[in-house]
């Protein structure tokens, strides 16, 4: 899974939010590193709702513009758990093989 | 004008590259995003939010819009489009390589004149050419239809696929294995491909066969 999906997941496990919103808050998630844009942000949540891991949850128009709030499926909630333990997994052997030494150095 | 509405204008000018089913879908959450993200400072559009558009229209336009789960759909589409690229390799290897199939004719035929080796360039390379430069623009629809869920691309590869044989064959019984072997590789490596695509393609016929009869049979029992 790729970063920015990874991270547009992570950001709608907490509840729906529209695409300004994930934008806002993968920056935030991501210390200010991920900056998606709206290219590649509609870019993925179109690939992401195909795969059926989001779906749309409710739409809202605010100062005449259109929101539209997406949430994860039960399959996209179990994917990105899968993801999030792989991740997990993987960062806690490198650790654990850096030893305390390594981990100053980082 | 407005600032705003030249920047909404200048916004909705790049989302147009995108696939109109895309456009009818998000534009208009894309332009609010697009907005929301300029604020009320920003006068015009800046080169890398362009940029982004234009990547995510030709992402949007060549990815397959099926589930990721159908492998074989995927895969399928992703050997069309390297079908493509190969198919323009073969036709400028042959382009390329032009001057020594001459030598080579002209080495097992001698008494070769100028206007026998334009007739030969006519009648046989010519079409090579155009065949593959058609072929170039169809590999691109059959991968794109294909990825949406379309029926046509399976009777039109099919065909195309019949033809490509035939005209490997036709080529091998003319000698092409003495004079153009270049080529002639070149067919084979395009064949063996369209070979795999063919093979997936049946196969998800199939899958789609035996989920429509096992569907069938669950609903006359029940």
């Amino acid at each position: 899974m790729q970063e920015a999906t990874f991270l547009i997941l992570t950001a709608l496990a907490a509840g729906s939010q529209h695409g300004y919103g994930i934008i806002a808050d993968v920056a935030q998630i991501s210390d200010g590193r991920v900056q998606l844009r709206a290219g590649t942000l509609y870019s993925a949540l179109d690939r992401l709702r195909i795969d059926g891991l989001i779906t749309v949850d409710r739409e809202e128009i605010v100062e005449n513009r259109l929101r539209r709030y997406y949430r994860l499926t039960p399959e996209g909630s179990a994917q990105l758990a899968a993801e999030a333990e792989r991740v997990q997994s993987n960062a806690a052997t490198a650790l654990a093989r850096l030893g305390p030494a390594g981990r100053v150095a980082g | 004008m407005s600032e705003a509405v030249r920047l909404e204008r200048g916004y909705r000018l790049w989302l147009r590259c995108y696939p109109r089913s895309f456009r009818r879908e998000h534009e208009d959450e894309m332009l609010a995003v697009l907005m929301a993200g300029a604020g009320k400072d920003r006068r015009r559009l800046q080169v890398a939010e362009c940029v982004d558009l234009l990547i995510g229209a030709v992402v949007t336009r060549l990815r397959p819009r099926v589930p990721r789960a159908q492998r074989s759909v995927f895969t399928a589409v992703k050997l069309m489009y390297i079908g493509a690229m190969l198919e323009l390799a073969t036709a400028i290897t042959l382009l390329a390589t032009l001057s020594q199939v001459r030598s080579n004719v002209v080495t097992s035929d001698p008494g070769l004149t100028v206007a026998a080796w334009n007739a030969v360039v006519t009648a046989q390379i010519d079409p090579l050419l155009i065949s593959a430069g058609v072929a170039v623009v169809l590999w691109l629809c059959m991968a794109s239809a294909y990825g949406r869920g379309k029926r046509w691309p399976r009777i039109v590869f099919a065909m195309f696929f019949a033809a490509t044989t035939w005209s490997l064959l036709t080529g091998l019984s003319r000698g092409s294995f003495v004079y153009a072997p270049t080529d002639l590789a070149m067919a084979a490596v395009l064949w063996l491909l369209e070979l795999a695509v063919f093979v997936l393609i049946v196969r998800q016929a199939l899958q789609k066969l035996a989920f429509a009869r096992s569907r069938l049979a669950r609903a006359r029992t029940g």
